[in-house]
């Protein structure tokens, strides 16, 4: 591998602070907001039901205070831009979080991706740099990708899974994190997974994720598991493998637009934020395991699609340039990607895509946990379960124990 | 000695959207926020913005509905009738209506799709009402398909392709035509070959479409020898070219219908409060089913298109649920049925259709007449309204005296 050179900006704290105006256009807009109608007892059938998009519109225009929650996402969660050079795509200013652990760490990057943002870290970034004599504790950065959060969006087309490990790379090198380790889920998870192929071991150290995907020969693949062998998968096993053909025969319509028609589908997310809500918070409900959303957590993720700094529809090209990106007749489920540095998986039962655990095998496979629930969001959904992973994968007797080199995560030398 | 009345009275209607309606529109364009776009994105990743921002501006200043309006009105007499749906009530339909001179001219219903209207029979109607020695003349029935343009939309869940066949076949009985022949494409496929596979041969006495779906005749065991014959003759450069054209449409120009199929409300909510996400939802298909090489949309066109789904009835949301009812119904399901199909059947290939099987594919129970036409004639999708002349000639041929759908409706051959 060529050396990569560092990044020509420095890091600039930052702080969310949007303007009045903008606050003031969402309100203007929501005071025209048109409902559609609903026909009786469509419940979540037809799509989002009108009765929750009218309390969560009444309380976006009324009660949510966007400036108490902002406040507190800059409290939790310590912010900075800096530039980062992407090859053939220029410099983009890339939002990240980043907080350090008192006692010298392992690193940690994690990538999100929508409807996620940075703000899915908010709740395992506390356990995360956490000292104890127990457990493994670690320097957490967690991008916005770009064309997310406050990152800058590409403007060239071709910005594909390889640009976005690029980034996320470049920026743990620029933080000085020359070995470093991820946790990623959504595209985080294919991001990392780029990552682990393009920049293990040599920086990148070891992988987890809470979507863990294999290529499987085609979708048929599951239905055709399903019948006759059938007999043989357990009662969870089968769970899984239902919700996943579920997910592709009824759940993924939001895949299939934004993977080929992303800008069509873009304006009225730009335009309409009663559009933008009913598409995000159908994911948010649909996807999550019984998680009790409270509806100022609703508006405040769908207010940071709202205001990203790319706006809401550059936020759907990743599923367009990554399907776009691959060879004729390949997708997602059947594109290999050869990784050689540990890996850990996380299954939680709600998860879109749930394969049984025993059709993962590799010899890098060194953690894998099951969980009785939990959803997509696992970061925001569980994120004790997610950590506590996390420490056993990282910590004394785990499988990745110590794959850092400068240090094992534990506040005296072990 | 005063005339008899009206045996089939109706209600006359007028397209009236309303001042407070226009004025919330001028509203919401006025505060459109546009996103970005890529450079030279084009048509790559949908609906390019310069399209759409030039659109806007047009619809804001200059774009005059009332003109639109007025002019629909005078071309297409309009009107309203209660239509009773089993399990369903009375549904309020809008359709247009226009009679030839010729009495005994053939009954012909009309059928739209999405994302069209009744406007697609604007231009066809002159030309079937007209009257000649030469070719059979029309009644002309188009309706506004329940949840489109100016018809009630179903207010219950479960109104599939059988109900909105059932509310055609229940309006072409109330105005007296107790046999009659279809045209439709799209959604008017679907929803024809339900009135045909129902009331072929009793009401519905022929068939024609121009966006043939059937299951592929092409079968080892059904028809053996059009099985070894398809598997030794090659196909024509145009059948090839149509082959790629469908193949490419299915991998990457179906998008909207999974949304529209699976969460239509999910989606409602954007297309029902903005106009500039509605017209580039639909501008988009307009675009890119339709024969760009051979018709050009106006801004206008487009625009007025657009504005009767956000002045329709039931709102724009409404129109989406058909995809939605179809899937679970099964209706959209093309291995059966069409063999079932026993009425003379009539096909029309227009070269840019986005779904276009080769010929000897075509598995329908009594095809009488199949008219390709070629790249130089052009039309795709909205055959109807890109094509007129086109689609009127093959209609012309097929229920003309030398037609295989000659007298297909009794005593009312199209002739004098």
């Amino acid at each position: 591998m060529p050396p990569l050179t560092p990044t020509i900006s420095r890091e600039t704290p930052f702080k969310i602070d949007l303007p009045d105006s903008q606050l003031s256009y969402l309100q203007k807009k929501l005071s025209l907001t048109t409902l559609p109608d609903e026909l009786p007892e469509s419940g979540l059938d037809y799509g989002v039901p009108l009765s929750d998009m009218q309390r969560l519109l009444a309380r976006w225009s009324e009660g949510y205070d966007w400036r108490k929650h902002e406040a507190e996402l800059n409290a939790d969660l310590p912010q900075f831009t800096r530039g980062i050079d992407v090859a053939g795509f220029g410099t983009l200013e890339i939002h990240y979080v980043h907080k350090k652990s008192i006692t010298n760490t392992l690193k940690q990057v994690l990538a999100f991706s929508g409807p996620g943002l940075f703000i899915e870290v908010r709740k395992i970034l506390p356990l995360l740099v956490e000292t104890s004599k127990d457990h493994p504790s670690f320097h957490v950065v967690a991008l916005s990708l770009p064309g997310y959060g406050f990152s800058e969006a590409p403007r060239n087309k071709g910005f594909s899974l390889a640009q976005y490990a690029e980034v996320g790379h470049k920026l743990m090198l620029a933080l000085g994190y020359d070995e470093y380790v991820t946790q990623g889920g959504d595209w985080g998870s294919l991001i990392t997974r780029k990552m682990a192929s393009l920049y293990g071991p040599k920086y990148h150290k070891a992988w987890h994720t809470n979507l863990p995907i294999r290529p499987l020969l085609f979708l048929s693949h599951i239905i055709s598991s399903l019948p006759i062998p059938f007999l043989e998968y357990t009662p969870r096993e089968k769970s899984g493998l239902e919700n996943t053909l579920r997910y592709y025969t009824q759940g993924s319509a939001y895949f299939a637009v934004q993977s080929k028609e992303p800008q069509t589908l873009g304006y009225s997310l730009a335009d309409s934020p009663s559009g933008l809500l009913a598409w995000i918070y159908d994911k948010l409900r649909r996807v999550s395991d019984n998680y009790p959303w409270d509806d100022d957590e609703v508006l405040t993720w769908v207010s940071l699609h709202l205001f990203s700094r790319a706006g809401p529809t550059a936020a759907l090209r990743i599923y367009y340039e990554v399907v776009r990106s691959f060879p004729e007749g390949s997708s997602i489920l059947t594109m290999e990607e050869r990784t050689s540095i540990p890996v850990g998986h996380s299954y939680f039962p709600k998860e879109i895509i749930s394969l049984p655990s025993r059709w993962f095998s590799s010899p890098y496979l060194v953690f894998e946990s099951q969980h009785e629930s939990g959803g997509h969001f696992a970061a925001y959904e569980k994120p004790v379960e997610l950590v506590d992973d996390l420490r056993k994968m990282f910590g004394r007797g785990g499988g990745a124990f110590n794959v850092v080199s400068s240090s094992d995560g534990y506040l005296s030398p072990s | 000695m005063t005339a008899p009345p009206d045996p089939y009275p109706e209600n006359p209607f007028r397209i009236n959207v309303s001042e407070s309606q226009i004025s919330q529109l001028q509203q919401k364009l006025a505060l459109t926020v546009l996103p970005s776009e890529l450079d030279d994105a084009g048509w790559a990743y949908g609906s390019p913005l310069p399209d759409i921002q030039r659109l806007v501006t047009r619809w804001k200043d200059g774009y005059s509905w009332k003109k639109y309006e007025a002019e629909l009105n005078d071309e297409l007499p309009q009107f309203m009738r209660d239509i009773t749906v089993d399990g369903f009530g009375t549904l309020a339909i809008h359709y247009v209506h226009k009679r030839s001179q010729i009495p005994n001219a053939v009954p012909l219903l009309f059928v739209h799709g999405w994302p069209g209207s009744f406007i697609e029979v604007r231009k066809i109607l002159p030309l079937l009402i007209e009257t000649s020695a030469e070719h059979p003349s029309f009644h002309v029935v188009a309706l506004s398909l329940p949840g489109f343009g100016f018809s009630d939309g179903p207010t219950k869940k479960g109104f599939n392709v059988a109900r909105y066949a059932e509310v055609a076949n229940k309006l072409m009985l109330s105005l007296g035509y107790q046999e009659y022949v279809t045209q439709g494409g799209d959604w008017g496929y679907y929803v024809t070959r339900a009135m045909a596979v129902e009331h072929g041969g009793k009401h519905l006495k022929a068939w024609h479409t121009n966006y043939p779906r059937s299951a592929s005749a092409i079968h080892p065991l059904r028809s053996p020898l059009k099985y070894l014959n398809h598997l030794v003759k090659p196909y024509t450069v145009s059948e090839q070219a149509a082959l790629d054209r469908t193949a490419q449409f299915a991998k990457n120009g179906r998008g909207y219908i999974e949304i529209q199929c699976t969460q239509p409300q999910t989606l409602g909510f954007g297309l029902s409060d903005s106009p500039v996400g509605l017209l580039a939802w639909i501008y988009e298909k307009l675009q890119t089913w339709s024969d760009t090489n051979t018709y050009k949309w106006s801004d206008d066109e487009v625009l007025t298109w657009v504005s009767i789904y956000w002045f329709s009835r039931a709102g724009p949301a409404a129109s989406l649920r058909i995809y939605y009812e179809a899937t679970r119904s099964g209706d959209r399901d093309i291995t059966t049925a069409t063999w079932e199909v026993k009425v003379p059947t009539g096909v029309s290939f227009f070269p840019k259709e986005f779904h276009l099987p080769p010929r000897r594919f075509l598995a329908f129970g009594n095809l009488v007449s199949v008219a390709e036409h070629t790249e130089e004639e052009g039309g795709g999708h909205f055959a109807a309204y890109e094509k007129p002349n086109l689609l009127v000639g093959d209609l012309r041929k097929m229920f003309g005296k030398t037609g295989g759908a000659f007298g297909a409706v009794t005593g009312k051959n199209g002739y004098n």
